[in-house]
């Protein structure tokens, strides 16, 4: 990230080709399948990346944290946007995203580690925490939105977010 | 630690991080936060840590080409900010640099203030040129898109469907023709991408005889585009087709047929 901050081309481009996939398969997941909108973000968040790299801080995140956080803020941005216009009008359906990508190399094992580590903790998650979690995370629901949306009372879904959230710890980091 | 931490402002950080948080919570949690208590910074981070791996938990997707393109277009040429400074930067540093020179007592000072300047132009620059790419690239594609909305939206534009062949029977593909000003537009879906040495070549029949309308290939969706200007016979056109060729095209297809309408 410290080369991309200076202007290295080549930095960056190793940058993208290695965290634009994940990014673009949760642009997709929050944005629910419209690939054209998602790519459309993904541009809006590399661009940033771009102009912004000196303001990464290493000690907070990793640049894949970094990305993905800037990823997913700019996508619920762009759904809750989406939702206000549709409220207002209807939307013409665009078309699907990229392609499934296969991971290749030692990062697909990484990846599939990955997957398998979180499959895992979210299987620990009753399906009611879990959806709350996914709600929040997402679709960008707050606490009182998504009680209005399961009709369950607040107390209930903050009691399953922060249940949810520390059983997700513990097996995140088993 | 901050006076007013508690396990309940604790309890509140994962909300929080989700972006869960709301109502009466999100002001105390925020006012805490704000008030810099260090160890709530602390298991804020490690909270959004887990949410990065579960966000890096869904499918990758591969971007389009033409996202690609557009994104690593950005650092294509990128050169040392000064070196594509644009000519009001110059005086601007011109300017500075006579004040670095003014005056003694303020020198120190003034240098300080040079260098902050001189940071902020060259970032400035950079955004200007980072911008100014997209800027080009949407035009080129705005461009793209009238010429394409131009033909299609003719009154008497014919369209013509193709249909897979042989080795491919799940492509597609369509042709619009404006008869007036004898443009025409081809998309091909699902097709295969060729090796190096193959290119997709488009034909159409007129009279009996195959015309080459032009050689495209196609992206990682198997989705080609191609604009033929100045089609001849345009009334005589009888079928549209197109052929696996050697790459740069050839006079006369050669090659296997693969669309055909």
């Amino acid at each position: 990230m410290s080369r991309v901050a200076t202007r290295d081309g080549v930095a960056f481009t190793r940058l993208f080709e290695v965290h634009a996939p994940v990014a673009l398969g949760l642009l997709s997941r929050i944005l629910a399948g419209s690939g054209g909108e998602a790519e459309e973000v993904l541009q809006e968040v590399f661009l940033q990346v771009w102009m912004q790299a000196d303001r990464y801080d290493a000690g907070r995140c990793s640049p894949r944290g970094w990305i993905l956080m800037m990823a997913r803020s700019r996508a619920l941005d762009r759904l809750r946007r989406r939702n206000a216009a549709r409220r207002r009008e209807e939307i013409v359906g665009e078309e699907t995203g990229g392609e499934a990508l296969p991971p290749i190399g030692t990062e697909r094992l990484e990846r599939r580690e990955r997957q398998r580590q979180v499959d895992s903790a979210l299987g620990l998650l009753s399906p009611d925490q879990r959806r709350c979690i996914e709600l929040a995370f997402f679709e960008g629901l707050t606490h009182t939105q998504i009680a209005a949306r399961l009709e369950a009372p607040l107390g209930t879904v903050k009691s399953r977010i922060l249940m949810g959230m520390s059983k997700l710890r513990q097996a995140l980091s088993a | 630690m901050d006076a007013s931490h508690s396990t309940r402002i604790e309890e509140l950080l994962p909300a929080y991080a989700l972006g869960a948080l709301d109502g009466e919570d999100l002001r105390e949690l925020e006012e805490h936060l704000g008030a810099g208590c260090a160890e709530c910074g602390r298991q804020l981070d490690l909270w959004n840590r887990d949410l990065e791996t579960l966000a890096a938990s869904v499918p990758p997707l591969a971007p389009s080409e033409m996202a690609r393109a557009r994104i690593l277009r950005l650092a294509a040429g990128a050169a040392p900010a000064s070196a594509r400074a644009p000519r009001w930067t110059f005086f601007a540093a011109a300017a500075l640099l006579l004040l670095g020179v003014w005056g003694a007592a303020g020198q120190l000072r003034t240098r300080g203030e040079v260098r902050r300047l001189t940071a902020e132009r060259n970032r400035m620059a950079r955004q200007v040129d980072a911008l100014g790419r997209e800027v080009n690239l949407a035009r080129a594609e705005a461009r793209q898109a009238a010429q394409a909305l131009q033909i299609l939206a003719a009154p008497s534009v014919r369209s013509v469907v193709l249909a897979g062949l042989g080795p491919t029977p799940g492509a597609a593909g369509h042709t619009y023709v404006n008869p007036q000003t004898r443009d025409a537009l081809f998309y091909g879906f699902n097709l295969p991408r060729l090796a190096a040495d193959k290119t997709y070549q488009l034909w159409f029949i007129a009279g009996g005889k195959p015309v080459s309308a032009g050689i495209f290939s196609v992206d990682e969706r198997g989705t080609g585009r191609l604009r033929v200007e100045n089609v001849v016979e345009v009334e005589d056109i009888q079928v549209w087709a197109v052929t696996v060729e050697p790459q740069g095209g050839v006079p006369q297809p050669t090659g296997e047929m693969v669309l055909k309408g």
